[in-house]
């Protein structure tokens, strides 16, 4: 959705704010706090980014070991290597999977999420609930996504309180050895990156359309 | 003295998992705060205090709390003023008709 | 030179302080071990009033059992949590002392 001319906004009826956050914008314009361009740019920003780079770094550490431990170890020079630019201030921590640890990404205090990479959380994310319970009750909450993870598996949840942003990177699903790394990426969810699921694959179907 | 923010652990309800389309106006939310924090214009951990601060945190959504916020802070620097954003608020929400 | 390395029995201070903080209140007074040292940081408590934040200081990935965290935790007594706490906010955890 472009920005649009700076003074012909009609689609802002649900909230108060909507009209005050654009009386803010063009009076910091009229001011010359922020030009026309920089606020472009953020939002281009933001719509360069989504899931879908974080489900590409997924499948690529899932069929080179090598960019596996880059991942791991230097989250932004691997998203680099792919074309991702999560440059700036903040530090991204990928935190893996495996058949005895599952993971799971919250910010109990505000809403951090590894926007860089993935683009916007989810409302879900940004929940009082969510909040609340990924902490104190994570496999409830998983299973209210549909994810059991087994009692021998251990639920580690990372609370993302200062300048780290996480991002989990799930197993690889049995089966797949045959897919290809974009026929990898879809199978793996914004929600999986999070933690509250797993990536599925169930075999007898194609990923090719 | 627990902040109002501060929720891990606090009892919940089930989560909604229903997603609502992003709307320009939050998109803008969006931006301008990021904007005003690359020029360093302010930080974003004032942007997350004065987001702690709003005595209706509860009742505000994810991105009203980020205009109030931003709003809060440019006031606070002396950038702008809460009369200047009430009246042009007026003036927009007039020329798109009302609520 | 950090005041904690990793492997170290640290525990979060339960001092009620004002303003901006980033520990949360359900980790005050809890003991967990450092995982990692993430780096060094401003203070984000000085930086939310437009302060420097200077000197930076060490930020520390500490992991807690859940069972130490909630009384009434619903799993198994090997699901761990981590935070990211900063320095200022941790004291050596001796054990053992009431």
């Amino acid at each position: 959705m472009s920005h649009g001319h700076p003074h012909e906004e009609v689609r802002h009826k649900s909230s108060p704010y909507a009209a005050r956050i654009r009386a803010i914008e063009v009076l910091l314009l009229e001011k010359g706090v922020l030009t026309e361009s920089e606020i472009q740019d953020r939002i281009s920003y933001m719509e360069a980014r989504s899931p879908a780079n974080g489900a590409k770094l997924v499948a690529r550490a899932w069929v080179d070991p090598a960019f596996k431990e880059r991942l791991l170890t230097d989250t932004k020079a691997a998203a680099m290597e792919l074309g991702i630019d999560a440059s700036g201030p903040v530090e991204f921590v990928v935190v893996e999977n495996t058949a005895k640890v599952h993971n799971l990404i919250v910010c109990t205090l505000c809403s951090c999420y590894p926007r860089a990479i993935l683009g916007r959380p989810p409302d879900w994310y940004k929940s009082f609930e969510y909040r609340s319970r990924a902490v104190r009750e994570p496999r409830a909450v998983m299973g209210e996504f549909g994810f059991e993870p087994p009692e021998d598996v251990e639920v580690v949840v990372h609370d993302s309180t200062a300048d780290v942003r996480y991002m989990v990177l799930p197993m690889r699903p049995a089966g797949t050895e045959d897919l290809d790394e974009e026929e990898l990426a879809e199978l793996v969810t914004r929600d999986d990156l999070i933690g509250v699921s797993v990536p599925r694959y169930a075999g007898s179907q194609s990923a090719k359309s | 003295m627990t902040g109002v923010h501060d929720l891990g652990g606090s009892p919940g309800g089930p989560v909604d998992k229903g997603q609502h389309e992003v709307e320009d106006w939050e998109r803008l939310a969006d931006a301008v705060t990021i904007a005003l924090d690359i020029k360093g214009i302010k930080t974003t951990d004032e942007h997350r205090r004065a987001i702690e601060s709003l005595e209706n945190y509860r009742a505000l959504g994810y991105y009203e709390r980020w205009v109030a916020a931003t709003e809060k802070l440019l006031v606070e620097k002396g950038i702008l003023t809460r009369e200047e954003v009430d009246e042009r608020s007026a003036e927009i929400e007039n020329r798109w008709g009302g609520a | 030179m950090t005041a904690f390395e990793t492997g170290d029995r640290v525990r979060v201070r339960s001092a009620d302080k004002p303003g901006h903080v980033r520990t949360p209140e359900y980790l005050k007074g809890k003991t967990g071990r450092v995982e990692s040292v993430l780096g060094e940081f401003r203070n984000p408590e000085d930086l939310a009033y437009g302060l420097s934040g200077l000197p930076e200081r060490p930020l520390y990935k500490v992991g807690f059992r859940q069972a130490d965290l909630w009384s009434d935790y619903e799993g198994p007594a090997d699901d761990y949590l981590y935070a990211d706490v900063y320095e200022q906010w941790l004291e050596h955890d001796e054990g053992g002392i009431t």
